[in-house]
């Protein structure tokens, strides 16, 4: 707060003191009262009416630098109402009271906005569970008429099954409070039940895959890591090269601090300038659009579930010659303390 | 024959599965009426109760506890709840398996026999004529002569045994593979299958395994 504004702002009051005084001075003169009295009492004047002047802007200096300091700290700034000593001074409190009624509607707001998201969230996940039930259908109408279906069929009822399972996670990734249990697991099964998984496609894109013993076990919650094991798998089987026999590699490696795991394929990679772009929400690059037709979420989702459980993602890549996803997964002491 | 009994609400699900089950030359029953669904599951007398978690007026789960008290029966859990909050619970209530929805059919049925034959305790050497199997060590014997197998063969005549004289299509055999982490391709399926012909054709054993065109193998 600078005291030459708030001198401007009381110009009307410091001019009322003046004329005041001035009228006072010619009064005195009128009635002969001596030089050395007039100049007393303007002294004394001089003296109240600076001290009433800083008194003013002291007490609403301490209030509004509080107020602009604290403004400048908080990150959530809506809570600025909470950090500040109440005023002293009227405008102060009537400004703080304006405060509490916004503070309170915006908390109303937020508030109802919650519960929709949560009941839109609710629908969703209840809606995905649903919509399961008929995809599990056809896939065992599928299994049971071979002969009459053919697989053309079933190939597409696991895309819609795997959008599903996309919505599912993407919702949870948004809203990722309590719905995970993070245990101890082997990530040789979890892989292994990822690649079963998409057995059918790998067989039909005639992709060979390699999966190197591997007996390490991390902390990660197994639905969610499957789910990102299998939307990276997806990824390596969309965007395979036909210049060469496609093969994907999986291996992990000891750390003395983490567990590495490494996805990678011989595909048509990722170009330089879209690499530090793969994560952002409905990116598509290059690829997405040339190749195969891409939302751009599922690595976005991936790197949100990563986020919340904890674990490291990186990807490499060198255009048409590979792409290479690398988990790292922390060994920590203070999981194994039951 | 096993007896699979189906505890699934859903009337289009139910009868796939009982297809499914039936084709795999299990019996299959299905429970239609929930209302006393703890008695009638336990008068059934199935070897193995594939159990829905979501079923009107009834909590699987707690129908699973329930169900543990009386019996040992292995029970498998099938539901489109996939958290792993579910699962972990499922478990320690006693589930001796749990699949998610939409699940893939070969897997189902491959689960399912590894959980009869768990229940069944069957050692891990067979018979199959005057031939003695040792599934584990990867050995065949007759007599004093020993045939042995590579991994991949062993599975893949283990899955022909299980199931002898039901055809066994490509895609199971496939399944069993890549179950044991061996991701072989259909090339190297077809190398595999064509090895351990030879072998048990050297061994004395020629048209064993049979190929029916278009379903698969059927060991004879």
């Amino acid at each position: 707060m600078k005291f030459g504004k708030y001198v401007q702002d009381e110009l009307f009051a410091i001019i009322a003191g003046v004329l005041f005084w001035l009228v006072l001075t010619v009064f005195f003169a009128f009635f002969y009262i001596s030089f050395s009295f007039i100049l007393f009492m303007t002294v004394l004047f001089l003296f109240f009416a600076i001290s009433v002047l800083l008194w003013g802007f002291f007490r609403r200096r301490k209030f509004y630098n509080q107020l602009f300091q604290n403004l400048d700290r908080l990150d959530q700034k809506y809570l600025l109402l909470e950090t500040l000593d109440k005023p002293d001074f009227y405008d102060g409190e009537l400004l703080c009271q304006a405060f509490y009624e916004m503070e309170k509607s915006m908390c109303e707001n937020v508030r109802s906005y919650q519960h929709s998201m949560n009941d839109f969230k609710e629908y969703i996940e209840m809606w995905v569970h649903e919509v399961k039930i008929p995809i599990s259908s056809l896939l065992l109408m599928c299994h049971n008429n071979q002969d009459t279906i053919a697989p053309k069929y079933a190939r597409q009822i696991r895309r819609l099954s795997q959008y599903t399972d996309q919505v599912l996670y993407y919702v949870r990734s948004e809203h990722a409070a309590n719905d995970y249990v993070i245990k101890k697991e082997q990530l040789g099964k979890l892989v292994k039940k990822a690649v079963i998984q998409n057995k059918e496609d790998l067989l039909e894109n005639k992709i060979d895959i390699h999966v190197e013993e591997i007996g390490q076990t991390v902390m990660t919650d197994g639905k969610w890591f499957e789910f990102i094991l299998n939307q990276i798998l997806n990824n390596s089987i969309k965007y395979k090269s036909d210049k060469r026999q496609p093969v994907i590699h999986i291996f992990a490696e000891d750390l003395p601090s983490m567990t590495i795991l490494h996805v990678k394929d011989n595909g048509i990679g990722i170009c330089e300038g879209d690499l530090p772009n793969v994560f952002k929400k409905s990116f598509t690059g290059e690829n997405g659009r040339h190749h195969a037709k891409s939302t751009g979420m599922g690595l976005y989702i991936v790197k949100k579930l990563c986020k919340s459980l904890g674990h490291g993602i990186e990807i490499k890549s060198v255009a048409e010659e590979y792409t290479e996803v690398i988990f790292a997964f922390v060994k920590n002491d203070y999981y194994f303390i039951s | 024959m096993k007896k699979i009994l189906v505890i699934e609400d859903d009337v289009a699900i139910r009868q796939e599965l009982s297809e499914l089950l039936e084709n795999a030359s299990y019996e299959a029953a299905v429970l239609e009426d929930f209302v006393n669904a703890k008695n009638a599951i336990l008068a059934a007398g199935a070897d193995l109760i594939l159990l829905d978690i979501n079923i009107p007026g009834l909590n699987g789960e707690l129908l699973l506890r329930e169900i543990r008290k009386e019996t040992d029966v292995p029970v498998v859990m099938v539901t489109s709840r996939d958290s792993e909050a579910d699962e972990v619970l499922s478990m320690s209530y006693g589930a001796d398996d749990y699949i998610t929805k939409p699940y893939n059919p070969t897997i189902l049925l491959l689960r399912i026999s590894a959980i009869l034959k768990r229940a069944e305790h069957t050692a891990s050497v067979c018979h199959y004529k005057d031939l003695c199997i040792n599934s584990a060590k990867g050995v065949l014997k007759k007599g004093e002569e020993e045939l042995f197998l590579t991994k991949n063969e062993m599975i893949i005549l283990q899955v022909l045994l299980d199931k002898q004289g039901v055809i066994v299509s490509r895609d199971e055999l496939m399944t069993a593979l890549w179950d044991n982490n061996e991701f072989v391709n259909d090339n190297a399926l077809t190398v595999n299958i064509s090895r351990l012909r030879a072998k048990l054709a050297e061994f004395g054993y020629e048209d064993m395994i049979e190929t029916r065109k278009k379903q698969g193998y059927l060991l004879v």
